[in-house]
């Protein structure tokens, strides 16, 4: 299996110089099997470009076939929706995988409202040429798509909950948890590391650096020491901070993963855009 | 008068090597008058850097005006991280027109919403009120005249005319042009066929648009496409810099400056854009100048000519 990141960013798409490196764009990951069969997690800003990517295959003839899963649905998680070209393509089928929103609306309602009119020329999902389904999953649950399985978690992102996902293809297993802050930060619960038992790539939330994080407590996201704690209890054999700050610079970065990596004897990196892993 | 560009870029945030010069954020515009008077337009993402400087530059929580040309994502997705909201006195006043819904504070409230994001508008420290505006209505924010203009969009979207201190510039995006597409309350999968009560919508609209842009110095368009682009969709509500110049010469206007950049024009692309059309501006006697985010215009003649 093959990783590759799109977007790496949290809450804000950055653009400018400082953010080269790390990349500005907000979340979106793609897997690919040995096979080459595909899925996406999450539809931030760093899918516009995944979309374009995609165009040069199957997907711009209309014989693209692709399951996206959804973390949940705030709005750096689903951004780029109206923007990735692949919907736009009349006999591609696209599966929209997630949980209903632990607040507010189901996951069909949220994603209309994206694109209601006031909003979007779009209108509404029905006018997306692509054959789109909404399918909503039950926390804990474990299903397949072509190529992977998939096991699900709920777990706290502020006053919501989102979904962490372990995902298994070629004897490969990765686990996604971004958007996500334990009750006690320094104690994660159970649940999530579960998810990631002795995952080959551990991708979590580290979206402030260890000092900044009493400021910010409660909203919703971890520091980069969180990651660390749940990659050592659950045995993952590698860590990648992911969810930067839109306020972190590459500089800044840098600074986090050095100061991470020489706490843990778990190897620690930091998603980069258009960075390829090895699972 | 002077405007600051916050944001210059079309339907979504485009970060990366290809947009460091020209800017990869969203709609949003920071006018100042002579006096240092504050009005903001659009709040696409450029508003979130700009309302970090704003608040490094208060003393004390400020009333901020904000008028919105349309509330389709990329002209409000900046509001949610615009950081004065977040302190307590602050008072946000926003001005857009009503489309496809019942009320203003429920269409903008709702990009808030807890399934989009973590705070609500109703639970930020900053109290919000909301004004309805109507083409050809004008109102007054401290020492801007602003006068909404009717534009071509989906589901509607205005212009802006804004005088003060002696000159005028006018903020025109987003718009289709008023030849070939009538954007109106549905959604438009192609173009459709014109019928005359459509050719005359257009055409009036385009009349009063001129009429509104007379003598205004400086232009800010929408020329999201270049023109092989208009051609594959012109159904999208955006247009070109060459329908930009035709109204702005119709309207004897000083300066026209291209905006809302479509998010794959990469910078070196729009050097090219830049360079080709001022040099067609000006067989055209406009000066075209092409926005980047941080650049600062002085509005109408120089201080020192004005004396």
């Amino acid at each position: 299996m093959k990783l590759r990141f799109w977007g790496v960013r949290g809450s804000f798409a950055m653009s400018g110089r400082e953010f080269l490196r790390y990349g500005g764009n907000t979340t979106c990951v793609e897997l690919l099997t040995d096979a080459g069969e595909r899925l996406l997690i999450d539809l931030g800003t760093g899918a516009t470009e995944l979309g374009k990517t995609l165009m040069s295959r199957e997907f711009s003839k209309g014989a693209g076939n692709l399951p996206i899963l959804l973390s949940h649905t705030h709005l750096d998680h689903i951004q780029g929706l109206p923007f990735f070209t692949p919907f736009f393509i009349r006999g591609n089928t696209i599966r929209i995988i997630g949980a209903n929103p632990s607040v507010g609306s189901t996951l069909e309602a949220t994603l209309q409202n994206q694109l209601a009119p006031h909003y979007s020329p779009l209108n509404g999902l029905e006018n997306l040429a692509a054959g789109v389904s909404i399918e909503t999953v039950a926390a804990g649950s474990t299903f397949e798509v072509p190529g992977f399985m998939v096991t699900t978690a709920a777990v706290p992102h502020g006053s919501m909950w989102s979904t962490g996902y372990r995902i298994t293809a070629d004897g490969k297993t990765i686990a996604y948890l971004s958007d996500v802050e334990y009750p006690n930060i320094d104690d994660p619960l159970p649940v999530a590391v579960n998810l990631a038992r002795d995952v080959d790539l551990l991708i979590h939330d580290a979206m402030h650096a260890d000092e900044d994080y009493e400021l910010r407590r409660g909203w919703g996201h971890s520091p980069a020491r969180a990651g660390v704690v749940v990659a050592e209890r659950a045995g993952a054999k590698k860590l990648a901070l992911f969810h930067h700050s839109p306020d972190a610079t590459d500089d800044m970065i840098d600074e986090v993963v050095s100061r991470t990596a020489a706490r843990t004897a778990v190897p620690v990196f930091a998603a980069a855009e258009g960075s390829y892993v090895d699972i | 008068m002077q405007i600051t560009f916050w944001g210059v870029r079309g339907s979504y945030p485009v970060p990366g090597a290809a947009t460091v010069r020209y800017g990869g954020q969203t709609s949003c515009v920071e006018v100042r008058s002579a006096s240092g008077e504050c009005l903001i337009v659009d709040a696409g993402t450029g508003m979130r850097a700009l309302g970090n400087k704003l608040l490094r530059e208060a003393t004390a929580p400020q009333n901020h005006h904000v008028l919105l040309s349309h509330v389709h994502w990329d002209h409000i997705q900046g509001l949610p991280f615009f950081s004065p909201a977040y302190i307590a006195g602050t008072k946000i006043s926003i001005y857009a027109l009503l489309t496809a819904a019942d009320e203003l504070q429920q269409v903008i409230g709702g990009i808030t919403r807890q399934e989009f994001f973590p705070m609500s508008l109703e639970a930020v420290p900053a109290t919000f009120d909301f004004h309805e505006v109507a083409p050809g209505v004008g109102i007054d924010i401290g020492p801007f005249q602003v006068m909404p203009i009717a534009l071509n969009h989906p589901f509607g979207s205005v212009g802006y005319r804004i005088d003060c201190d002696g000159s005028s510039w006018a903020y025109v995006s987003d718009t289709a042009p008023f030849d070939r597409v009538l954007h109106k309350q549905h959604f438009l999968p192609g173009p459709e066929e014109l019928s005359e009560d459509d050719k005359t919508s257009l055409g009036d609209m385009r009349d009063a648009l001129i009429r509104g842009l007379k003598g205004v110095d400086t232009v800010i368009y929408d020329t999201h496409f270049l023109p092989e682009e208009y051609e594959r969709f012109p159904h999208y509500g955006h247009s070109t810099p060459d329908q930009a110049l035709d109204v702005c010469e119709a309207a004897h206007c000083r300066r026209l400056v291209l905006y809302h950049h479509a998010p794959s024009h990469t910078d070196d692309q729009m050097d090219k854009v830049a360079a080709d059309y001022l040099e067609l501006g000006a067989k055209r006697g406009i000066e075209v100048l092409t926005s980047f985010e941080g650049m600062t215009l002085p509005i109408g003649p120089a201080p020192a000519e004005a004396s």
